[in-house]
């Protein structure tokens, strides 16, 4: 078997890459895909609390490389889902204890055996995008409709562009609030995608489930209800080739908006 | 508002007025807990004209009955301190000339030359951009790691969070060779088990199914701890700070969630333990955590690693009102936490 490697980047920092990680990776391991994690945010390791498994973790992907471990003693399987594993980042070291050759072998070992593997990529462009990016052949560039973090991916995917073992970018709009677009106050989606001009994967609308997820450890996909979850397991699926049309974000939502649509359908069965 | 007292029963008077901030003020205490005076006493504190917060206050209190004793009355000048103390529920009152006359008691410099007899040689480490050397200029084997915030031997104030030990505005790192007389020892030796022993579903810590993590050529051994130098640190560890010590570690401060603490012998924190420590990393399967909060993420002690029970539900923020000290310890193959620490 050889799985995918996709790396999960976006220049700016804070739009979303490890909630987008840990989100798409839950979703493909409940698919019943394997998967594997890797958090390579050395000294800001952040994906483990995410997934709620920062309790376990004894090695880490700097172990691996100064050969303290084996590969797989450093991989932590998810609480609920098997499929799923971490290979975590080191908090108490620097971007520079890896380097690029190291990375890709470590994504090079670990796709034999796994479905995909997951690199949740710092921000910047320095050393830890360099890492980051080395082993994939796929990358999901993570943007917000504002001005400063599209002119940053922008940059990231001309970076990309050089990269010849990259052969597909897509793009993963994250924090949409329709409603602000609705009044003029934030880009749209076809806005941001006719600047970028890469195929979309992805619309994650704003949520604030994400932020007691983020809490609890659980990542939202799990979260049948939450439109982020939602709009997650799409992502999934659309990763696996389906065809699946992006969410309606203007989906009334709250009770009164609810009771109106019921109202109305009402009427029209009348 | 203050009570009159001519004597208290089963007193002990603690004259602290010599100490300068919060962190002095709870490095004297720490260092008279084991004054075998104090054990069992009704302690009259001095504390002057330092400003005491609540949660400061607490943990003083928490240090206090740790040491088996109990605050009769704090006696101060200090409208926060004053003010802090009502809301626990502390006395007030005045050391009276009677009082002092009559009673047994210690004071700031009766308490530094305590130390001072105990205590062989003391060295200042610090830390420079190549290296940690002691005042002496020799190389030593302690490591502080971090990206930020460690720059020759002094840190910045830490703000916010540690609220317990704000007054820190600088830290040294002192090394203190115990002389053979030295006594630790009821500290360490902990009788009293509050309640039943803790189920698998029940218990705070878990351990993980990594086997024995004693790196080759490590055997495990039951070395007395208490003969072992101790590195005291006075400040707070911050996520992504390592501290590694050959001996023990006494920590003045917590250490948050991402900060590791690697000691061969006993690793101790005034405060709370929300990061990984990990106590007789050379095999010493004796080796124990102590903490007067503990939520350490994961806790090692030899080649036992334990995570924290997922169950448990550590608030999002760790600040908190309530200390109950706790020591964790290897017993029967498996990691145990014992609450309250008790001498024999
Ligand atoms: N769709 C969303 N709705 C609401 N909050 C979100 C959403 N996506 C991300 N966030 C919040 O944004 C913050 C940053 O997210 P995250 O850590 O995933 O970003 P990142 O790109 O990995 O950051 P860094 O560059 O620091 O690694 C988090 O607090 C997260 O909870
Ligand atoms: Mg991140």
């Amino acid at each position: 078997m050889t799985g995918r490697v996709i790396v999960i980047t976006s220049g700016k920092g804070g739009v979303g890459k490890t909630t987008t990680s840990a989100n798409i990776g839950t979703a493909l391991a409940k698919s019943g895909y394997k998967v594997v994690l890797i958090d390579t945010d050395l000294g800001l390791r952040n994906l483990d609390l995410l997934l709620g498994l920062e309790n376990r973790i004894v090695y880490t992907i700097v172990d691996v490389i100064e050969e303290r471990c084996k590969l797989k003693q450093a991989l932590v399987k998810d609480k609920k889902n098997p499929n799923l594993q971490l290979l975590a980042a080191a908090q108490t070291r620097d971007k520079t204890a890896v380097n690029a050759e190291q990375l890709k072998e470590i994504c090079d070992i670990l796709k034999e055996e796994n479905d995909f593997v997951l690199v949740d990529c710092p921000a910047g462009i320095e050393q830890g995008f360099q890492n980051a990016v080395a082993g994939a052949s796929e990358a999901i560039v993570v943007t917000t409709p504002e001005m400063s973090a599209i002119r940053d991916a922008d940059r990231i995917i001309g970076l990309l562009a050089t990269k010849e073992e990259i052969t597909s970018v897509k793009l993963l709009l994250n924090r949409v609030r329709p409603n602000l677009i609705k009044s003029n106050e934030m880009m749209s989606v076809d806005d941001v995608v006719g600047i970028l001009e890469i195929p979309l994967i992805g619309i994650i609308p704003e949520d604030t489930g994400i932020i007691t997820s983020t809490n609890k450890g659980e990542p939202i996909v799990n979260d049948e209800e939450a439109m982020a979850g939602k709009a997650y397991r799409n992502v999934a699926e659309r990763i696996l080739g389906e065809e699946v049309p992006f969410l309606n974000l203007d989906e009334p939502r709250g009770i009164i908006a609810k009771l109106k649509s019921a109202i109305s359908k009402l009427k029209v069965k009348v | 508002m203050l009570m009159e007292k001519s004597l208290v029963e089963n007193g002990f008077i603690i004259d602290l007025t010599g100490a300068q901030n919060t962190s002095q003020l709870i490095y004297e205490l720490s260092s008279i807990m084991e004054h075998p005076q104090v054990k069992g006493k009704n302690i009259c504190l001095k504390l002057g004209k330092l400003e005491l917060k609540q949660s400061q206050l607490l943990s003083i209190k928490a240090l206090i009955e740790s040491m088996d004793a109990s605050i009769a009355f704090i006696d101060t000048t200090a409208e926060q301190t004053e003010a802090s103390a009502m809301s626990l529920g502390i006395q007030l009152s005045t050391v009276s000339q009677e009082m002092s006359s009559s009673m047994e008691g210690i004071n700031s410099k009766e308490i530094s030359e305590l130390a001072a007899s105990q205590i062989k040689t003391e060295e200042v480490i610090i830390k420079t951009e190549d290296g940690i050397y002691d005042n002496h200029g020799e190389a030593k084997t302690i490591e502080i790691q971090a990206d930020t915030g460690i720059q020759s031997g002094t840190i910045a104030t830490t703000e916010g969070i540690d609220d317990i030990y704000d007054e820190i505005t600088t830290q040294e790192l002192t090394e203190v060779i115990p002389s053979e007389d030295y006594n630790t020892t009821d500290f360490g030796s902990v009788a009293a088990i509050e309640g039943l022993l803790p189920t698998e579903e029940t218990s705070k810590y878990i351990l993980l199914d990594t086997g024995n993590v004693l790196p080759e050529g490590i055997e495990e051994n039951s070395a007395n701890t208490e003969a072992l130098p101790t590195l005291y640190i006075n400040q707070t560890l911050r996520s992504g700070q390592t501290v590694s010590y050959e001996g023990n570690i006494l920590i003045i401060g917590d250490a948050h969630p991402g900060s590791e603490i690697i000691a061969g012998g006993d690793i101790t924190v005034w405060g709370i333990l929300g990061g990984i420590a990990h106590a007789g990393n050379n095999g010493n399967i004796t080796s124990k955590v102590r903490a007067l909060k503990l939520n350490a993420i994961q806790l090692r002690i030899a080649g036992l690693y334990a995570r924290r029970n997922d169950t448990l539900n550590v608030p999002y923020v760790q600040k908190s009102n309530e200390f109950t000290p706790e020591e964790a310890l290897i017993e029967n193959g498996k990691i145990v936490i014992y609450k309250k620490l008790r001498r024999d």
